[in-house]
C-alpha cells in the first residue's frame, strides 16, 4: 500500500519513467510498457503480439535463447514477456544488486531481438497448442464464444493467442515489421518499484536504454476499430458436468470516469468477494453454484461487464433468469446508503490491497501511465469512488444493462426452454 | 509465456471462492521442505514471536510498522487426513460451513463485516490443515477479529445451510470433474499413495458428501477446532502486545470438546515397480503424462530440501534439463513442470508432461534417461549454484505481503515449527551435489514410480 513516493521522469529520447521509491525489502520489480497488444492488432494478424511477447526472448543479435535463459535464473532473477489487451509488457524482478545486469539483459531483448524462424516456428506450434487446450475448459470455451458476439471483429473480440487461422500466416517478417513499429522509446513507460531512489533510477535505466534513437517515421496512430454487433444468444452443446451460462452487456472505456466509476461500483456490489449480491444471492441462498460472479475490466477502449454462473445442467435457466434478474434490478432498484458506502469501501479495501508488492505497485502505475490515464489516477480513482451516488448507479445501470449477449455452454438439456 | 520464474505448487484447494478468470486468487505459500531442529542455533534469526497462550493456543506474531495492513491466518490441523474412516468429505465440507456462522453471528454476517470494512476473506483446506485468513486495515483488526473468532470456534453448522451448502459443494466437485489436469492428479495420487489418506481426493465424492451429516460435523468440529490443535497467525501493523490482548480475548472460550472415531491408519505408501493408470476422456486436446514419487514427511527435512532443488534442476525455468531438452530442443512435449510439495509424513514430486499421444512412450523413456543420469552423475557446480540462487531469491520474492509471511509461518507451524520456516535459504545453500545424488538414488527412482497417462477418448 503505497505511501511512498512516486515521481515521474521523462528521459531525453522520450521514455517515460516512473519510480517508486520503497525500501522496505531487498528487491527492485520493473515493468517496461509498450503502446502496442491486442488493441492495435489487424483482425488478420491477430495473435502477433502474443507471438512476439514468446519469441522477443529467444534471441538477439548477441545473445541466444539459452545464453537468455541462462543468464536470467543463474542469477535467480525472473523475466517475462506479455501481451494483453492495450499493452505489450515485459517484467522482471531482481534482488537490488543484480538490477542493473537485468536491465541491461530486458534492454538488449526490448531493442534488439532477432526472431529465429526455428524458435518462431516453435512457438508459433506452442501457441497453436495453447488454443486447442484452452477449448478443454468450459469456462474459456463459453468465454470466446461471448467475447466473439460481443465484439465481432473488434480486436477484444479475439484471445490474445490470435486463432489457428491468423498463427499459421504469421512470420519472422511480420514479427519484425511489428517490432520496428511499436518498439521506440517514445513508445515506452517504464515503471519500477523497490530499493531504488529516483536518481539512481534515472541513471539506470538511461545506461541501458539512453542512446536508443527515436526514429523518423511517426509514432503509430490507434486503430479505428469497429462497431460492435448487435445482441445475440449462443449455445455449445458438450458432455461436461456443469454448464456455464453468461451474460454480457457492452460497457464504457476507462476514459469515461463517471460511468466507468459506477460500473466498477456496481461489479463490487454484485461480483466481488463472499458478500457480493451474486454470490449471497444465488450460491449462498440457492445453493445454485460454487463459482458465480462477474467481472468488469478495465479498458481503453469499449469494455463488457460479465455475469456469470457453473451451475448443474438442469439449473442452468434458473441460473440464466437468476443473473439477468439480479443485474437488470439495479435498473430499477436503486442501491441503497448501507449498500453503496459497502460497496465502495470493499472496492477502496480491495484496490489498497492490490498494491501490497513491488511488482503490484510497478504494474500500476506503468499501466494507468500507458493507457493514458497518468500516475494520478491513482488518486482520481479513489477520489471519484468516494463521491459517486446511488442515482448516477441507477442511470448508469439504465444506460449500460439493455439486452444482454448470453452463451451457455454445457449438456444438451432435456427440454428445450433455454433463453428464447 | 516467456516465464523464468519458479513456482512452488501446493496440494490444496483455494475453496471457499475461485476466481477463474478475472482475479486469480491464489495463495502464494512458499511451501519448503525444513530443516532439522538440532541446526537451529546456526539458523537466521526468526523475526516473529511463537507464544502459547494459557490456554494452549500457539499465537505466532510479527510487527511490521511499515505496513498499514494486518493478515490473520488461522491454521487447524484438521484436513482431510483427520478424517475418521467413512467420513470422506468431511474437513473440506467444514471449512465451508464454518462461514454459515456461529449462534451470535449470521450466516454470511461475518463476510459482510470483513469485506464492507475493505478487507478480505478466504480459506482452504489441504490433507494435513484447513486454514482461514483475512487481511484488512490494522485499524478494523479490534472489530473483525471476535467474528472471526466465534465462527472458527463455535460453528453452528446449521441443518438447512448444511443442505444447501451440500449443494454447493457438489458443485464444487463437478467442476473439477471437467478439469482434466485435476482427474488425472487424482488418478496419479490415487496410485502413488495407494490405502493412505493422502491418495484421497480432499473434496470427497459427490456421493461420500451427500452421506455427511450436520451432526457428525459438529463432532468433528469440536474434536479438532481446539487450542493445542490451532494456530493463529498475525503479521502486520499490529503491535504486540496489542496482538496478544487482541487474540486471547477472541480465542477463549472455545466449544466443549467431542470425541470423533478413531482416524483411519496412515499405511506408508509402497510402490515396488512402475505402476501405471490411463485415463481417456472426451475433449481432451493433448495427451497428459503425469509420473511421481513419494518423499519423506518433514522428520527428514534435508531430504525434502534435496527433492525441492531437484524438482528445479528438472524443469525450473528454461534452461532446466527437462525444458531444455523435451520443450526446446527435441520439441516432443508442448509443456513440462516438475513440482515438490512438503507434506508431513508424505511429500510428494511429480513431473507433469503436456504432449502428443504419439510421443508418450518416447517421452517416457526421456525421462528415465534423466533420472538415471541424476543418479549417475553429481550436478555441476555451475548448476547447483543456479537453483541455489533461484530459490533462495524465490523465497525472498514470495514474502513480501504480511498475508505471504503468515502463511508461511502458519503453515510450518501446523506440520512442524514456525521457527523453521526461515532456515530455508541457508539450508539450500548448505546444499552439496554429493548429498542431492544420494538423495537422487534413494527417491527418485526411474524404475519405481506411479504414471498416470491420459489420453483422448
Amino acid at each position: 500500500m503505497s505511501a511512498q513516493p512516486v515521481s515521474l521522469t521523462r528521459l531525453n529520447n522520450g521514455i517515460t519513467l516512473i519510480t517508486v521509491d520503497h525500501q522496505a525489502a531487498d528487491l527492485i520489480a520493473a515493468r517496461c510498457f509498450f503502446r502496442a497488444g491486442g488493441r492495435w492488432e489487424k483482425p488478420h494478424q491477430s495473435g502477433i503480439s502474443h507471438l512476439l511477447a514468446a519469441v522477443m526472448t529467444k534471441g538477439t543479435h548477441s545473445l541466444t535463447a539459452a545464453e537468455i535463459a541462462n543468464q536470467i535464473e543463474s542469477m535467480g532473477a525472473s523475466l517475462g514477456t506479455d501481451a494483453a489487451a492495450d499493452y505489450f509488457t515485459l517484467g522482471l524482478k531482481t534482488v537490488t544488486a543484480d538490477f542493473p545486469v537485468i536491465l541491461n539483459l530486458a534492454a538488449e531483448i526490448l531493442r534488439s531481438p532477432t526472431f529465429p524462424p526455428a524458435e518462431v516456428e516453435l512457438e508459433q506450434q506452442l501457441t497453436l497448442q495453447n488454443i486447442r487446450a484452452q477449448s478443454e475448459r468450459p469456462f474459456s470455451v463459453a468465454f470466446q464464444q461471448l467475447r466473439q458476439a460481443m465484439y465481432g471483429d473488434h480486436p477484444y473480440g479475439f484471445s490474445i493467442l490470435g486463432t489457428p487461422a491468423t498463427l499459421d500466416r504469421l512470420t519472422a517478417a511480420d514479427l519484425k515489421d511489428y517490432h520496428q513499429t511499436y518498439f521506440r522509446p517514445d513508445n515506452l513507460v517504464i515503471s519500477l518499484s523497490g530499493r531504488i531512489e529516483r536518481d539512481r533510477a534515472i541513471a539506470q535505466v538511461a545506461a541501458a536504454f539512453g542512446d536508443w534513437p527515436i526514429p523518423d517515421r511517426p509514432l503509430p496512430i490507434a486503430p479505428q476499430l469497429p462497431a460492435l454487433p448487435p445482441p445475440s444468444s449462443h449455445r455449445l452443446h458438450q458432455a461436461t458436468q456443469q454448464a456455464i451460462v453468461m451474460v454480457g452487456y457492452p460497457a464504457p472505456a476507462v476514459h469515461n470516469l463517471p460511468d466507468y466509476i459506477a460500473l466498477k461500483v456496481i461489479n463490487t456490489y454484485l461480483g466481488s468477494g463472499l458478500s457480493s449480491r451474486l454470490f449471497v444471492e444465488l450460491r449462498e441462498k440457492r445453493g445454485l453454484a460454487y463459482d458465480v460472479s462477474a467481472f468488469y475490466p478495465t479498458r481503453f477502449s469499449a469494455s463488457q461487464f460479465v455475469a456469470y454462473i457453473g451451475t448443474a445442467p438442469e439449473n442452468a435457466q434458473v441460473g440464466f433468469d437468476g443473473l439477468v434478474a439480479e443485474v437488470e434490478r439495479l435498473c430499477q432498484v436503486p442501491l441503497t446508503e448501507t449498500e453503496l458506502q459497502a460497496s465502495k469501501n470493499k472496492l477502496l479495501g480491495q484496490y489498497a490491497l492490490g498494491k501490497q508488492t513491488n511488482a503490484d505497485l510497478a504494474q500500476l502505475f506503468g499501466w494507468y501511465t500507458i493507457i493514458d490515464l497518468g500516475i494520478e489516477f491513482d488518486h482520481q480513482f479513489q477520489a471519484a469512488v468516494h463521491q459517486v451516488t446511488p442515482d448516477q448507479i441507477q442511470a448508469a445501470a439504465q444506460r449500460y444493462f439493455q439486452t444482454p449477449y448470453i452463451t451457455i455452454v454445457g449438456p444438451e438439456p432435456a427440454r428445450e426452454t433455454l433463453v428464447g | 509465456m516467456g516465464q523464468f520464474c519458479i513456482g512452488s505448487i501446493k496440494r490444496e484447494l483455494p475453496s471457499r471462492l475461485n476466481y477463474q478468470y478475472y482475479d486469480a486468487l491464489t495463495l502464494s505459500i512458499h511451501i519448503k521442505p525444513l530443516q532439522q531442529l538440532s541446526n537451529l542455533c546456526k539458523a537466521p534469526l526468526f523475526p516473529a514471536e511463537a507464544i502459547r497462550l494459557s490456554n494452549g493456543l500457539t499465537l505466532i506474531h510479527q510487527y511490521l510498522p511499515a505496513t498499514p495492513v494486518v493478515a490473520v491466518d488461522v491454521w487447524v490441523r484438521a484436513g482431510a487426513n483427520a478424517e475418521p474412516q467413512d467420513w470422506h468429505g468431511m474437513a473440506h465440507f467444514l471449512e465451508h460451513m464454518i462461514f454459515k456462522g456461529s449462534e451470535a453471528v449470521r450466516p454470511g454476517e461475518f463476510d459482510w463485516i470483513i469485506e464492507t470494512s475493505g478487507g478480505g476473506t478466504n480459506a482452504a483446506t489441504s490433507h494435513d490443515y484447513a486454514h482461514f485468513f483475512i487481511t484488512t486495515a490494522a485499524e478494523y483488526i479490534p472489530q473483525t477479529l471476535p467474528y472471526f473468532a466465534d465462527i472458527l470456534l463455535h460453528a453452528a453448522i446449521p441443518d438447512e445451510e448444511f443442505g444447501r451448502e451440500m449443494d454447493v459443494v457438489i458443485e464444487e466437485i463437478h467442476g473439477c470433474h471437467d478439469d482434466p489436469d485435476w482427474l488425472g492428479f487424482q488418478a496419479l495420487c490415487e496410485t502413488i499413495y495407494g490405502q493412505s489418506p493422502y491418495g484421497r481426493s480432499i473434496l470427497g465424492t459427490a456421493d461420500q458428501v451427500r452421506q455427511r451429516s450436520p451432526h457428525q460435523m459438529r463432532c468433528f468440529h469440536r474434536t479438532h477446532y481446539q487450542p493445542e490443535n490451532m494456530t493463529v497467525v498475525m503479521v502486520g501493523g499490529m503491535e504486540r502486545e496489542a496482538a496478544i490482548a487482541l487474540v486471547s480475548e477472541a480465542f477463549c472460550h472455545f466449544a466443549v470438546r467431542s470425541e470423533c472415531p478413531p482416524v483411519m491408519a496412515d499405511p506408508k505408501p509402497q510402490l515396488e515397480e512402475i505402476t501405471r493408470t490411463e485415463l481417456r476422456l472426451p475433449r481432451l486436446e493433448q495427451a497428459r503424462l503425469m509420473l511421481a514419487w513419494t518423499g519423506p514427511g518433514v522428520d527428514l527435512m534435508d531430504v525434502g530440501i534435496g527433492l525441492d532443488m531437484l524438482s528445479v534442476i528438472l524443469a525450473g525455468g528454461r534452461s532446466s534439463r527437462l525444458v531444455r531438452d523435451l520443450r526446446e530442443e527435441q520439441q516432443q512435449v508442448w509443456d513440462i513442470g516438475c513440482e515438490f510439495s512438503l507434506q508431513k509424513t508424505a511429500s510428494l514430486i511429480t513431473i507433469n508432461a503436456w504432449l502428443e499421444a504419439e510421443a508418450l512412450p518416447k517421452v517416457e523413456a526421456v525421462l528415465q534417461d534423466h533420472l538415471t543420469r541424476l543418479q549417475r552423475e553429481p550436478i555441476a557446480p555451475t548448476e547447483l549454484s543456479r537453483v541455489q540462487r533461484l530459490l533462495c531469491n524465490d523465497y525472498a520474492f514470495s514474502t513480501e505481503t504480511p498475508a505471504q509471511l503468515a502463511g508461511l509461518y502458519g503453515y510450518y507451524n501446523t506440520i512442524a515449527q514456525a521457527e523453521l520456516a526461515v532456515t530455508y535459504p541457508t539450508r539450500v545453500q548448505q546444499m552439496t551435489p554429493e548429498i542431492l545424488q544420494q538423495i537422487a538414488q534413494d527417491y527418485l527412482k526411474p524404475d519405481c514410480y506411479a504414471v498416470t497417462v491420459m489420453r483422448s477418448l
